[in-house]
């Protein structure tokens, strides 16, 4: 049966403008989807004006905080820190426009600095906050004072046990905070952290300690860490990008190889089903109309690619980090993803074409999904020695080699010796074009059969048939 | 349409030679020889499973014969792609695509060029009386309507061989009707057409010759005209003014009737002449015997000779196997 059908290879109408038709087609009625459209056009470019807007969107919403916050402790103390971290606030912001609470601000910074060098809780805050803090003691009785906050008359009422000032404080003693059930999050986050910090301005207050001078003993330094390469050079170290950008570089390379490829397994599985497939192939080769399919769906990839890709280049200039991926580490990536296209996709074809329906396909994509899970369960370690042993031998071994290069490359804070750079283009490229072959021969017999999926080793028997 | 430059060489467009094909078990092509001259209308009829699909999947080249020689105009029909127009028994359409795009796909993967293309498929839709429906989507066509559409992607290029599997089934009659008047014209300007039927009476009307399969042997090459010669039930169908009762004795006393075989209306009846007398010499007789409303030489049809041998030749073939399409 294997030899039942013609083997096209030789056939002297062999057209490439055929090819290009049929990828014409493959890639307008992929790309010109509303699905299509949405995930890989409009969402990153959604994504990309979310991330510019965010931070203006989120400033301009921030509620004004204006009320009374009652403060209830055992001396006061946490109440008048409290006091002075709002006024101090007040006072900074008024100063900008010259008004005469700049005096005022002054003379609380020198009485008060020490008592309140550590609340910075109001240091990020960019609305307006005008708070007046009214004291009680935490033995008064506060039921009245907690149907205001119900009501909403009061923004919030803070009580701080005695036991919390003490110099040995119990682990199960808190700060209560109670405010109205509208109270904006932001806003009671504010007084949640006010609270706390204020209470530690208290606490080390009793003891006399000089909370600026403790404050500035525990702070740890930052460590200015660079790697001294083997050519004596220092590389800055970066451990967040060290890890996200190979990865991000990776990611962005098995989504558009997959997504594509998939497509490309649907799409073949859908012409065989609805019998068009003879159609086809009474105007084409089956070796013309995989090319045609490959390359349209490589198009709809490399399309993918460039949008998801623009809107990361993007943010890195944003962000002014373009420096961190050099043109020559692209212009690899982008042949490392031609390599990684191409096997995915030859593989997906030859499925698709060997399967009736997408659930017969799944039994035979699971092996090769499994594969190609492994580069991301590679990327932590890679990522952490992108030049050791691990890196070196996996970047030989295809089809998951081109994606442990794209995480080497990226990654590296030394160059990637060069032969191994060639070597595993070689191996990986020699390995694309014996799977492109294979996916051809099965599909040129696959296409035409119906009935039972194959087994794995009559798809073997396919690929070496005559 | 322009007429087809025919091609200098005399060799048929089709030609089959001892081919053969086996699915696992079945024989389902034995030994079969044939051939289509150029410009021919020729019928491939057999019934369900006789094997005419795989003949015409091979003489496409899209499964390979097991033994024998095949060529399509010339050579191997791969070689020949943009010159043969064919229409697969099991047809297909992108359900999504527009009617318009789907076509100039279709044309523009026969070679054709993109210039000119557009109007050179409404002038179809026109030409089969599917108007409107170019930028109508597949799926929004009725099954009819699709297999039009199918048959113009089959044709649009203008081929100098027309393969069509099955071309009219499924088709209402005027919608057959309307195919059939197109193969005839396609005929008349000098195309190649090799049709499969089971359909006797639409083949009967179309071609010019018929081969006949069963249980993939060929056990019928003939042209039409010289089927129904050769198939004739040497009989004459009378019907008397007076009716058969009165009528009978009167036609069994003419010389050379074995038998006269009334119809269940007592109307009319076939006279079965015997092997030595020419049913012309028993027509006239009977005229001079029997007042006649109408009187002929009975005529073969192909559904009769198709039964006739088809039952000879073991009956009925065995149902398509599974495997390659």
């Amino acid at each position: 049966m294997i030899d039942n059908v013609i083997d096209k290879k030789n056939s002297s109408g062999f057209r490439f403008s055929r090819i290009m038709t049929i990828a014409i087609r493959e890639f307008r009625h992929t790309v010109l989807t509303k699905g299509f459209i949405f995930g890989a056009i409009l969402f990153p470019l959604m994504m990309f004006v979310v991330i510019g807007v965010m931070p203006f969107l989120l400033s301009n919403d921030q509620v004004p905080v204006r009320g009374t916050i009652v403060v209830a402790d055992s001396d006061g103390s946490v109440a008048r820190a409290i006091e002075i971290a709002f006024a101090r606030f007040q006072a900074k912001t008024e100063t900008g426009i010259g008004s005469s609470t700049a005096a005022l601000s002054d003379a609380l910074a020198k009485s008060q600095q020490g008592d309140v060098a550590a609340l910075d809780a109001l240091s990020d805050i960019t609305t307006t906050v005008e708070v007046t803090v009214r004291r009680m003691s935490i033995d008064d009785d506060l039921a009245g004072i907690r149907d205001q906050v119900q009501s909403g008359e009061l923004l919030a009422l803070v009580e701080v046990p005695a036991t919390l000032l003490e110099s040995d404080p119990p682990a199960d003693a808190d700060v209560s905070l109670l405010v109205p059930s509208n109270s904006p999050a932001k806003t009671t986050a504010l007084f949640a952290r006010i609270a706390r910090q204020a209470t530690v301005v208290a606490r080390v207050q009793r003891t006399g300690t000089d909370l600026a001078k403790a404050m500035a003993l525990v702070r740890e330094p930052q460590a200015q860490t660079a790697r001294l390469t083997s050519t004596g050079t220092k590389a800055k170290e970066n451990l967040e990008l060290r890890f996200m950008i190979p990865g991000g570089f990776m990611m962005l390379m098995w989504i558009a190889a997959f997504t594509s490829a998939n497509q490309l397994l649907t799409t073949t599985i859908e012409e065989k089903s609805s019998k068009v497939i003879e159609v086809l192939l009474s105007a084409t080769s089956p070796l013309e109309l995989l090319a045609g399919k490959i390359l349209g769906q490589g198009f709809v990839s490399l399309l993918m690619l460039s949008t998801y890709g623009a809107a990361g280049i993007a943010g890195l200039a944003f962000l002014t980090m373009l420096d961190i991926v050099p043109l020559s580490s692209l212009i690899l990536f982008f042949l490392w993803f031609l390599l990684a296209y191409f096997m995915v996709a030859s593989i997906m074809a030859a499925v698709g074409s060997a399967v009736s329906d997408l659930r017969e396909a799944q039994s035979l994509v699971q092996p090769a999904m499994i594969v190609m899970m492994i580069p991301l369960l590679l990327w932590l370690p890679i990522s952490e020695n992108p030049t050791g042993w691990l890196a070196t031998i996996t970047s030989f071994v295809p089809p998951i080699g081109p994606f442990v290069m794209v995480l080497r490359t990226t990654g590296a804070v030394e160059p990637i010796p060069i032969w191994q750079i060639g070597l595993a283009l070689a191996v990986n490229g020699f390995s694309t074009i014996a799977l492109v072959w294979i996916a051809s021969r099965v599909f040129r017999i696959g296409v035409l059969m119906q009935g039972k999926p194959p087994t794995p080793m009559e798809l073997l028997r396919w690929a070496r048939a005559r | 349409m322009n007429q087809i430059i025919t091609n200098s060489t005399n060799e048929p467009a089709v030609i089959l030679r001892s081919v053969a094909k086996r699915f696992g078990a079945v024989q389902a092509v034995r030994e079969l020889d044939l051939e289509v001259q150029r410009g021919a209308l020729v019928g491939l009829l057999g019934p369900n499973g006789a094997g005419k699909s795989t003949a015409i999947r091979m003489i496409m080249s899209l499964i390979r014969q097991d033994s024998g020689e095949l060529r399509v105009l010339g050579g191997d029909a791969l070689d020949a792609k943009d010159r043969i127009g064919y229409l697969p028994e099991e047809r297909g359409l992108y359900r999504r695509m527009r009617v318009g795009e789907f076509l100039i796909y279709l044309g523009r993967l026969k070679g054709l060029p993109r210039q000119g293309l557009s109007s050179r498929v409404e002038g179809w839709l026109e030409r089969i009386e599917l108007p409107g429906v170019f930028r109508s989507r597949c799926q929004e066509l009725s099954k009819g309507m699709q297999q039009k559409v199918q048959f113009i992607g089959a044709v649009l290029h203008e081929p100098d061989l027309i393969v069509l599997d099955e071309p009219f089934s499924g088709l209402d009659p005027v919608n057959a009707r309307i195919l059939i008047s197109t193969v005839q014209d396609l005929h008349r300007q000098g195309r190649t057409i090799f049709l499969s039927t089971h359909q006797m009476a639409q083949a009967e009307q179309l071609c010019e010759r018929v081969v006949l399969i069963n249980r993939g042997e060929k056990i019928l090459d003939s042209t039409t005209r010289e089927v129904t010669q050769r198939f004739s039930p040497r009989a004459v169908e009378i019907e008397p003014l007076a009716g058969i009762h009165a009528a009978r004795s009167a036609l069994e006393a003419i010389p050379g009737i074995e038998s006269v075989k009334a119809a269940e209306d007592g109307l009319t009846a076939v006279l079965l002449v015997n092997e030595r007398t020419d049913p012309h010499a028993v027509m006239s007789l009977a005229l001079a015997a029997v007042p006649c409303r109408r009187i002929e030489i009975a005529r073969v049809s192909l559904d009769d000779v198709f039964v006739r041998l088809v039952t000879e030749h073991g009956g009925h073939a065995r149902q398509p196997v599974r495997g390659a399409a």
